[in-house]
């Protein structure tokens, strides 16, 4: 659905993204992470077609955006970070504006703009002016704009940006149906937010793409993590557990209890269970919890960006 | 393009500008009306049409100022250049919307031809030929504007500079007089759209002075497409 091949964008010495390739495909939900100045509203600017980039090319349902930018633009729906709204049009106006833009047969618009309005919880706003709008209502009123003419391609700046939690929870929910038979692109630098919503994650740093795998995969970290809580002496169970088949760093943890060691245990693909009962069995040291661990993307967050 | 001028006319309706816009246009009119020809009892139209000619320096900014600039502070530019619809479409569009509320501005003036046609005497031809002078002009310099805004950041920066380019057009008649130079002169003289428009206003039809507004303007909207473009490359 969306391919960036080489992507790069210079503003005189400086490099706001750096050879950024990627593809997302039909009905996959891509969550861009990275700190503010990362390069994540340069590469969707630049996907979007709003920014022409200095390198490489961007390609949606295999139209380049430079080539042809009408196909590439039908297909696609923007929510950039600040809403592109008209203040002194109503919404159903500002909607219909939208639908006209993305060529929208004219005798369709009103049932369109009326289901769009409906999808994004602005159905009693409909007469309502902008610039008379709450923040939370601005912010779906921008979205509704990107989802006139039903793009199978959204791109989302920071959807939740500035909003308070219930309306970030609410808007989330409405992401999530909307995000059902679409690419869904949105940056984000809110973690629990790309957890909530996203299939696979590309982290930037520096204008550059230093991770890019599915959530499932980067939270498991390819391996296994569990965290085991031991009855007994921490000088013989610590280098026989680092001695064990399939463990490749045991890390110390804070005691549970008196006579406890508790400890992460990070493992390689093969189960390391059989093993450690077997061990800690011959030891006489009770195993009295034995729980997996997810990496929490706060910390392949933290890993990739400093390592970056 | 039709929903971008749709939608441009009403921006101008929603805010202020278009009523500023007729109104100054419409208040000074009338002083020049009252003290040109109520006043000294003329019936001289042409005479009325050339002092309002200058109010199209001054009042132009207005209606230009944000048609890219307060897009592009506002940030609304984003959902007009990331749609299927082209850059000569959006730059057609608002140029229109803008020369709809002139035109209607001048539909609006003719009450000052009513009333001369009521107590003098109109030469219908020279009338018409002045007018037309009188909005090709208007259009040209919303035309020139329009490029100015689209290079602004700011709209009051794009107000301010599209002026001081207007003035300088106008010095540029001013000046081309002044001047001792032959060359230097006439180069001004070419350029003064004051001096394009002086035969109109006098009842000759030109066709190399309609084809110099119509020259004028085909090349500021080429520029505006083009300025726009520009700015994909190099925006930060």
């Amino acid at each position: 659905m969306l391919s960036l091949k080489g992507v790069t964008k210079r503003y005189g010495d400086t490099v706001a993204a750096d050879d950024v390739s990627f593809t997302a495909e039909r009905g996959q939900v891509l969550g861009l992470l990275g700190q503010n100045g990362a390069g994540k509203t340069t590469i969707l600017s630049i996907m979007t077609g709003y920014l022409a980039p200095t390198a490489g090319t961007v390609t949606v349902d295999g139209h380049d955006m430079l080539a042809e930018p009408r196909q590439a633009r039908r297909q696609l729906g923007y929510l950039p970070e600040v809403p592109p709204l008209y203040d002194e049009m109503t919404v159903r106006a500002a909607l219909g504006f939208a639908c006209e833009l993305k060529m929208v047969v004219r005798a369709d618009i009103p049932a369109h703009v009326a289901e769009i309005a409906a999808q994004t919880g602005l159905g009693d706003m409909l007469p309502r002016r902008i610039g008379n709008l709450s923040k939370g209502y601005r912010q779906r009123v921008g979205l509704a704009q990107a989802l006139c003419g039903d793009p199978e391609l959204l791109v989302l700046d920071e959807p939740t940006s500035g909003l308070d939690p219930r309306q970030t929870a609410e808007f989330r929910d409405t992401l999530a149906q909307l995000a059902k038979g679409r690419t869904v692109v949105f940056s984000s630098h809110i973690l629990s937010e790309v957890q909530a919503l996203c299939d696979r994650v590309i982290i930037l740093h520096h204008g550059r793409i230093v991770c890019d795998s599915g959530l499932k995969r980067l939270q498991s970290g390819g391996g296994t993590r569990l965290r085991a809580d031991i009855l007994g002496e921490d000088k013989a169970l610590l280098p026989a557990l680092r001695g064990l088949p399939g463990v490749q760093r045991v890390t110390r943890l804070p005691s549970p209890g008196k006579g406890q060691l508790s400890v992460l245990l990070e493992c390689g693909e093969a189960p390391v269970q059989p093993a450690l009962f077997t061990l800690l069995t011959g030891m006489n040291a009770p195993l009295m919890r034995l729980q997996p661990v997810e990496n929490t993307l706060e910390e392949i967050f933290l890993r990739v960006t400093s390592e970056g | 393009m039709r929903a971008i001028f749709k939608r441009e006319l009403q921006a101008y309706f929603y805010t202020a500008h278009a009523y500023v816009f007729m109104g100054v246009f419409l208040m000074l009119g009338s002083v020049f009306f009252a003290v040109g020809n109520l006043a000294s009892l003329s019936g001289d139209y042409p005479a009325f049409l050339w002092n309002m000619s200058y109010l199209w320096m001054l009042l132009t900014p207005v209606l230009t100022m944000h048609a890219y600039a307060g897009e592009r502070k506002a940030r609304t530019d984003q959902l007009l250049f990331t749609s299927p619809v082209s850059l000569t479409g959006v730059v057609l569009g608002k140029y229109l919307a803008a020369c709809a509320v002139l035109l209607l501005t001048v539909a609006l003036s003719l009450v000052y031809l009513l009333v001369v046609a009521l107590y003098g005497r109109v030469y219908p031809g020279e009338t018409l030929c002045c007018y037309l002078g009188f909005v090709l002009m208007g259009c040209a310099f919303l035309a020139l504007d329009m490029y100015i805004s689209a290079r602004a950041r700011t709209p009051v920066t794009a107000a301010v500079w599209a002026f001081g380019v207007n003035l300088l057009l106008w010095l540029t008649d001013v000046l081309s007089g002044a001047v001792n130079n032959k060359l230097a002169a006439s180069a001004l003289g070419f350029i003064s759209p004051y001096m394009r428009y002086a035969p109109f206003q006098l009842g000759q039809l030109s066709y190399a002075n309609i084809l110099y507004f119509l020259a004028a303007t085909a090349l500021l909207l080429f520029l505006t497409v083009r300025a726009l473009d520009a700015r994909r490359w190099r925006e930060a």
